[in-house]
């Protein structure tokens, strides 16, 4: 039976979070109420990247896209468009980049400079059916692999230009070969989906929505390095993409292509998933190695290096998720000139990225690399929130670094981002508007990897703690004329001392923000000012008496009761009881703002030669 | 046949145990070992129920 329209509804995390089960809930029930049930297909698909505007419903073969859906918006695009075959303009995209609704992902300004190639099937196909992704040549490249070498397989993936897309960069083929080379019977593939970094979920979102094309990839690495068993690493925070996982696991292994003898070529390769339990120091190799021979989750040295002596000791090839989602592209027939067609010099293909923060359309995108970080963030990003002012983009995770203004017609590709101080990572794009602070930034970015460094290595273990007791001091109005110097010393050394990229990159956010933000924390440290007025210790809220009309919101909202002033008549702030909440801020009236936040410097600690031991003075 | 691992007719043999080599080419474009436009047909079936529209189905 053929079904009149097919419903793809995102059951992505993003969307999901958004409430597109209860949307689906009500558009089942929706559709029973009318009888239309089994006419129309429905399906939980993967995402199609506007996290921002979910949850979406793409209705085909109309090709109409609908955005911000309730689920009492359901009757209406029964009745109105399935039944009444009108379009529901009201449901449509709308943006302030389109003049007037427009109804398809052509139409959209958000996916005009993308192009999908790892994200080719999500919101296209169902994840938990084979069957499609076969129809959309799916296992094709795998058959190919089948009647090739390895020299061969590996050689097409090296001539690809394909590099790693877990943040360093390694050259995939390369890394291949090696793995191949290395001698030894037993050999396994690793896919590393332990994604870590605050704001990234671009491996979950490959994971939730076309999991055969890892398994695809993996199956095709198997054959280049002679490997007969994998791993698929994930984290346990991602439950939806370990079930999908699961079942394209379970899909393969019954239509004969994962198990023995696969399509009767007399090869084997079986893959098991391991669940991660929430370090991110093992989304580090050899620490996720370790994790999952069931040893504490720790890097270790290299050489020997994973594809030499990996898992138990055996050569091992490990890539992430992106890389292996690229690999059916490349060995499909053709494969590898239309991958190398796209993108820069030294770093082919699309790259994936969230974007994250004060942007307008949060979500996924897949860009060519080259692209300038202008174009994602104006044209596919939408630009900033509020009509605010872009300040810096932390590309590349807590290990990233922050590129301001002046860079945002850097291209992005692996080398034009180290040379701006920054790293390509797993592809998280956090933009920060006017209103972030940089210093406060670099110490959240700091707490992160302070708390989550294994703690083998003195370099990162301390050095990191002692970056961040520094930040925090500068972020409190403690912060001494030194302490840049200090920071910048214990930056390098802990990035030359660290022995895994934990460490050696934990630096990077305080190092950018210093090279192109180091008025910020001369402000702070010498004026004990927060030019972006975060930082709580440095502010200071006032009540303007001129504008104030004595409302009484705000000593109705101040949990402190440090709002004093009659009725109609001005307030006053007492600066010794406020906490500096802001709730003041925020609920005096907008055609008012009598609530003003100050970061004019504190005043310098009161000295007095006079007292006596044990006086508390200056504290 | 519901699904492509479904055998179209009794000359189909494909399955986990005993695998053919065209099994993935033979979905989209089979039946590919013998000539039966009903097995073409029934394949055809699977890939109408689902396709999004005719750019759907990659061979």
């Amino acid at each position: 039976m053929s079904f009149e329209k097919h419903l793809m509804i995102c059951g992505a995390t993003g969307c999901i979070s958004s409430g597109s089960n209860k949307v689906q809930q009500a558009l089942v029930e929706e559709l029973e109420k009318h009888g239309l049930k089994g006419k129309y297909r429905l399906v939980m698909g993967g995402c199609p990247g506007l996290c921002e505007e979910g949850p979406i419903i793409v209705i085909y073969p109309d090709e109409v896209f609908y955005c911000r859906l309730k689920p009492e918006d359901m009757t209406e695009m029964v009745e109105k468009h399935l039944i009444g075959g009108e379009v529901v303009e009201r449901l449509l995209y709308n943006g302030p980049d389109v003049d007037s609704p427009v109804r398809f992902y052509d139409s959209i300004p958000f996916y005009a400079k993308q192009k999908f190639n790892v994200l080719r099937n999500g919101g296209i196909i169902d994840p938990e059916s084979i069957d499609e992704y076969i129809m959309r040549g799916g296992y094709r490249a795998f058959s190919r692999a089948l009647e090739m070498d390895p020299e061969t397989i590996y050689g097409e993936v090296k001539q690809s230009g394909l590099r790693g897309r877990g943040g360093a960069g390694f050259p995939t083929g390369m890394k291949w070969q090696f793995a191949a080379q290395s001698k030894g019977s037993k050999k396994y593939v690793v896919c590393n989906a332990d994604e870590g970094d605050p704001g990234a979920f671009m491996d979950r979102s490959i994971l939730e929505g076309d999991p055969h094309a890892i398994l695809e990839g993996m199956l095709i690495c198997g054959l280049a390095i002679g490997a007969d068993e994998g791993y698929i690493y994930c984290r346990a925070e991602y439950p939806l993409a370990i079930k999908r996982l699961k079942i394209a696991i379970d899909q393969a292994e019954n239509y004969g292509l994962l198990g023995k003898n696969i399509l009767g070529y007399g090869k084997n390769f079986k893959i098991k998933i391991k669940e991660g339990a929430g370090a991110f120091v093992c989304g580090e190799e050899t620490a996720l190695l370790a994790s999952i021979e069931g040893r504490r989750g720790v890097p270790r040295h290299r050489p020997p290096f994973p594809a030499v002596e990996g898992l138990w000791g055996k050569p091992t090839c490990i890539n992430n998720v992106e890389t292996f989602a690229n690999i059916p592209l490349i060995l499909k027939k053709g494969g590898v000139a239309d991958f190398a067609s796209v993108g820069t010099e030294g770093s082919k293909g699309t790259k994936v990225f969230a974007l994250a923060g004060k942007i307008r359309n949060t979500g996924l995108c897949e860009v060519p690399m080259g692209i300038t970080i202008r174009e994602i963030i104006f044209d596919v990003g939408g630009g900033i929130k509020d009509g605010r002012k872009f300040k810096a983009v932390q590309a590349g995770g807590p290990s990233g670094g922050c590129i301001p203004e002046e860079y945002l017609d850097l291209p992005i590709d692996y080398d034009s981002l180290t040379s701006a101080g920054a790293i390509m990572g797993s592809g998280g794009l956090v933009v920060m508007d006017e209103g972030t602070c940089m210093v406060d930034l670099a110490r959240y970015f700091l707490s992160f990897t302070q708390k989550e460094s294994c703690g083998q290595c003195i370099p990162c273990r301390l050095g990191t703690t002692q970056m961040f007791n520094i930040l925090n001091d500068i972020t409190e109005g403690r912060g001494k004329p030194e302490d840049i110097k200090l920071l910048e010393e214990l930056a390098w050394a802990i990035k030359k001392g660290s022995m895994c990229g934990l460490g050696q990159t934990a630096p990077n956010p305080v190092l950018t923000t210093l090279r192109y933000f180091r008025d910020e924390y001369e402000a702070h440290v010498y004026e004990k000012r927060c030019p972006a007025l975060v930082c709580k210790a440095l502010l200071r809220y006032c009540i303007d008496p001129e504008k104030c009309i004595g409302c009484r919101r705000c000593t109705k909202e101040c949990p402190v009761d440090a709002i004093s002033g009659e009725k109609k008549e001005p307030h006053v702030i007492d600066q010794e009881l406020c906490i500096k909440c802001g709730a003041c801020f925020d609920v005096c009236p907008k055609k008012v703002q009598a609530v003003e936040v100050l970061s004019e410097g504190l005043p310098e600690p009161k000295v007095n030669e006079t007292c006596e031991e044990g006086c508390k003075c200056q504290s | 046949m519901e699904l492509f691992i479904d055998h179209c007719c009794e000359k189909c043999t494909h399955s986990k145990e005993s695998a053919c080599k065209d099994f993935i080419a033979c979905c989209v474009e089979g039946p590919i070992c013998h000539e039966n436009p009903e097995c073409k047909a029934k394949r055809k079936t699977i890939m109408a129920r689902v396709a999004l529209n005719d750019k759907f189905v990659i061979c």
